[in-house]
């Protein structure tokens, strides 16, 4: 309950501070809409040299695509934190952040939250609806909830993923770029896997397992009952993934050196 | 009851020393020199409720990093700390309740946002009621006189306006324990009283216990009775500070400036008879003699260096903490 | 030219501070790899049973994609959200007194930088990528000259994109917006992802007076013979044409920059 009050208190806030600067805000609407139109150009232009990737059609590529959005709307509303290295260790900000009594990690989402990426929640659902509708796929009564609970499961691995990547600066002091590189990688986890040789496929599967936030869950939607195993694999992974990063975190805090050593 | 025990405390960094040059930056690639660095070593410290104590070293001394184990951010290497009767960092959330931490280079308030809506929100972390908050800030928010700053964010305030704030933003919940870490580092003389005037208020009221650190010892003569000093990670000494100035150099000093160059030796041979330390003072010509004795050596002093020397100008002073602090640095500790 | 041995200065103490970050080292030739790889087998899958798409072959296009992302390598740079950075933490103006040209500093370390990179970074990422797939090299030595010539000016027009964008930040007070939507725009427009004779031909058109494809796709099509003779130095001409042009927002954006922050006062 307390977390939920300091969670609007902080939301409210930001909103309010959000509003002030409108003209950056627009600025940040159309840089998220050009970064999720860019994928969809790549697939297009992709498509208009082939017929189908692996026996996947174009429509059901982008869907996949729109699948992929809702989760990782959600995930960068809220963990913001691929600069938490330069931010919160080496400016010294994680000092602060250690006088206050709520969990850390709770509390650096709820600073850098950026609630306008939610706008791509909107964007993928009318992708989704849009490749649907082309598929001719129809809608059941319990495909809202298993879609709930897929995308929920795909934001957790993404969360899970980047704090466990950010909790390694509370052990190497030296800043890394390997957090902006990830979202390259995010990328590989929409096309169908069967497409890459058994590492990569592995990779994406159990390692860093971008593959649970595009093709296996979209798999179920789009009636792909080889892939239904995998699927319903996705809110499994995504709570052993993030339980994996919360722990990490913890252990990281206490290994936490302070700025200027 | 003791709101601080800290029972040899000891905190080791890991660090590697970089090779020189490309070549040597090269092979860090691939091995690296390790050192383990004690920044804190074996510390015991005691302070009960209500008591100001001054924390002081020079940089790197350790303090910082003992602040930090205090107030839960760091973990201890070895050693014991109850801090409030909790383990700071096995229990941080709950404990952090119950202390405030202000540290002077780092703000705890949010920038782009007007100070009452930090506070406000400050308020909601650290559940303090409406009516608490009402009766306890009000004093806090008059008596810093930040009254005319609550609705401009922070960007737009003053160092020494931004540091009220701070001090204030510290407060809402009214703990029991402050940290303070170089809290006046940066401000002007007028807003450091208003800062130490408001420290002993709220000392004096509440009883509220405070550790303070700071480069500034007119900050601790202004507040603190007791005094512990850090060197290289060890208490050198923890006791008043009156005791210290006491034990440590009894007698005067004389600042002499001379109007002609001087050397040591000449001085030092015709006051050969006297148990005075000299030392070049920080103008021109200026000497300082420390001497340990009655009233009546430095007066045969003072006569017997103008005799030999002519002089524009001589101060009598008593030692200055600042002094006796730099010659604990300097030579060690002797007496206490 | 008496400020050359400083910017030379300059450029070794970044490379001496990327050698000394040895997890982004160790991360960044896997992270490099893992993507050449995934391109890889997306592309082969592309292709399925066609023997050329646009007049590349599949073994050209993985060749393409390789030389493309370590050609990155090399002129990818964080000088944009550096120099943002730093106007927001005020420490510009300290700069401005210096007795060197910010911008000049800025460019140095991200040259420093990039050829950290290429010697520590591609040099071995490249022989990896060899090992486990099929990339066809010139054996010409005169492609290879023509390469690292284009990517001198890959560097250049991609320095001064962000030079411009980092300057922005003077007149908007949160541009990561702005930094973000010009990464994405150079992976795409620049030919990083997808060779730009692969786009409809009026989306190449616009992009033919775009400054974007001298960035990646101009030495990427060098390096896999796809153009050859007269169409190389017209090539290299566009890159440098765009190099020099751009000098000019550059220095009027600068000027007005320099007025505000004299206004302002920082």
């Amino acid at each position: 309950m307390y977390y939920f009050s300091i969670f609007f208190q902080y939301a409210a806030q930001y909103l309010k501070t959000r509003m002030s600067y409108r003209e950056d805000l627009v600025v940040e609407l159309i840089s998220d809409l050009l970064f999720q139109a860019v994928n969809l150009i790549f697939i297009l232009v992709v498509f208009g040299h082939t017929t189908l990737l692996n026996g996947w059609n174009r429509e059901e590529i982008i869907f996949i695509y729109g699948f992929f959005l809702v989760p990782y709307a959600i995930f960068s509303s809220f963990f913001n934190i691929w600069d938490f290295n330069e931010r919160y260790i080496v400016k010294g900000e994680m000092d602060r952040i250690l006088t206050r009594p709520i969990h850390s990690l709770f509390q650096i989402i709820i600073e850098r939250m950026e609630l306008e990426s939610m706008f791509g929640v909107v964007t993928g659902l009318v992708i989704m609806f849009y490749a649907g509708s082309q598929l001719g796929l129809t809608l059941h009564w319990y495909d809202p909830f298993v879609f709930l609970l897929m995308v929920i499961g795909g934001a957790f691995i993404y969360a899970g993923i980047f704090i466990c990547l950010a909790a390694i600066s509370f052990w190497s002091d030296s800043k890394t770029d390997i957090m902006p590189m990830m979202y390259n990688i995010g990328n590989y986890g929409r096309y169908p896997v069967d497409i890459y040789n058994q590492v990569i496929r592995f990779v994406l599967t159990w390692i860093l397992p971008f593959a649970f936030v595009g093709v296996y869950p979209a798999a179920f939607f789009l009636g792909r009952t080889e892939w239904y195993g995998y699927a319903f694999l996705t809110p499994v992974m995504g709570v052993v993934f993030l339980t994996i990063a919360y722990f990490m975190w913890n252990a990281g805090v206490k290994k936490y050196r302070g700025a200027g050593n | 009851m003791n709101v601080i025990e800290v029972e040899g405390l000891r905190k080791e960094f890991k660090s590697y020393s970089s090779r020189s040059g490309l070549k040597g930056a090269f092979r860090d690639l691939f091995t690296r020199n390790y050192k383990t660095l004690r920044a804190v070593d074996d510390i015991s410290l005691h302070v009960k409720q209500g008591e100001m104590v001054g924390y002081i070293g020079e940089n790197g001394a350790g303090k910082s990093t003992t602040i930090k184990m205090l107030t839960g951010i760091l973990t201890p290497t070895a050693g014991n700390v109850t801090v409030n009767g909790m383990n700071p960092h096995k229990e941080r959330e709950k404990f952090v309740r119950t202390i405030g931490v202000v540290f002077g280079q780092r703000s705890q308030l949010w920038w782009d946002i007007a100070v009452q809506e930090s506070f406000r929100l400050l308020k909601k972390v650290y559940k303090v009621s409406d009516e608490e908050y009402e009766t306890h800030m009000k004093e806090v928010i008059r008596t810093l006189e930040i009254e005319p700053l609550l609705d401009k964010p922070v960007r737009k305030l003053s160092l020494g306006q931004r540091m009220r704030c701070e001090l204030a933003a510290a407060l809402i919940h009214n703990p029991p324990l402050l940290f303070l870490d170089e809290p006046t580092i940066g401000l002007d003389v007028l807003v450091k009283m208003k800062i130490r005037g408001f420290l002993k208020e709220i000392n004096r009221k509440y009883k509220t216990t405070i550790l303070l650190t700071t480069h500034d010892l007119a900050d601790i003569e202004a507040l603190c009775d007791r005094v512990v000093l850090l060197d290289e990670g060890k208490i050198i000494y923890d006791g008043r500070l009156d005791e210290l100035q006491k034990n440590w150099v009894e007698g005067k000093q004389v600042h002499f400036e001379f109007q002609h160059p001087v050397d040591k030796p000449a001085l030092e041979e015709i006051s050969r008879e006297y148990p005075v330390i000299w030392r070049q003072g920080e103008r021109v010509n200026q000497w300082v003699a420390t001497i340990d004795g009655e009233d009546d050596t430095v007066s045969k002093l003072m006569s017997v260096v103008m005799l030999h020397h002519a002089i524009s100008d001589v101060k009598l002073n008593k030692v200055s903490t600042e002094e006796i602090i730099r010659n604990i640095y300097e030579e060690g500790i002797k007496h206490g | 030219m008496g400020n050359f041995s400083m910017y030379v200065e300059m450029i070794r103490i970044r490379f001496l501070m990327m050698l000394a970050y040895r997890t982004n080292y160790y991360s960044g030739i896997l992270i490099y790899s893992i993507n050449i790889g995934a391109y890889y087998f997306l592309w082969q899958a592309i292709y399925g049973t066609q023997e050329s798409i646009q007049g590349m072959s599949v073994s050209q296009m993985t060749t393409y994609v390789a030389i493309a992302w370590m050609a990155r390598a090399f002129y990818f740079n964080n000088i944009d959200r550096e120099i943002s950075q730093e106007i927001q933490d005020g420490k510009v103006a300290v700069e401005m007194i210096r007795p060197y040209h910010y911008l000049g500093v800025k460019t140095m370390q991200g040259l420093g930088e990039g050829l950290f990179r290429l010697l520590f970074f591609s040099v071995p990422g490249m022989i990896i990528i060899w090992l486990a797939f099929p990339i066809d090299f010139s054996n010409q030595w005169s492609v290879w000259a023509l390469f690292f010539l284009s990517i001198i000016f890959s560097f250049i027009v991609n320095t001064q994109l962000n030079l411009i964008t980092g300057i922005l930040t003077f007149f908007l007070m949160y541009n990561t917006g702005l930094i973000r939507a010009k990464r994405v725009v150079i992976d795409l427009f620049s030919g990083l992802l997808l060779p730009i004779s692969f786009y409809p031909l009026w989306a190449q058109d616009v992009m033919g007076y775009l400054p974007f494809q001298a960035i990646s796709y101009i030495p990427s099509m060098i390096f896999t013979g796809g153009f050859v003779g007269s169409e190389i130095y017209s090539a290299i001409g566009i890159q440098i044409f765009w190099s020099v042009l751009l000098i000019i927002p550059i220095q009027a954006l600068w000027m007005l920059a320099k007025r505000q922050l004299i206004v302002q006062g920082g």
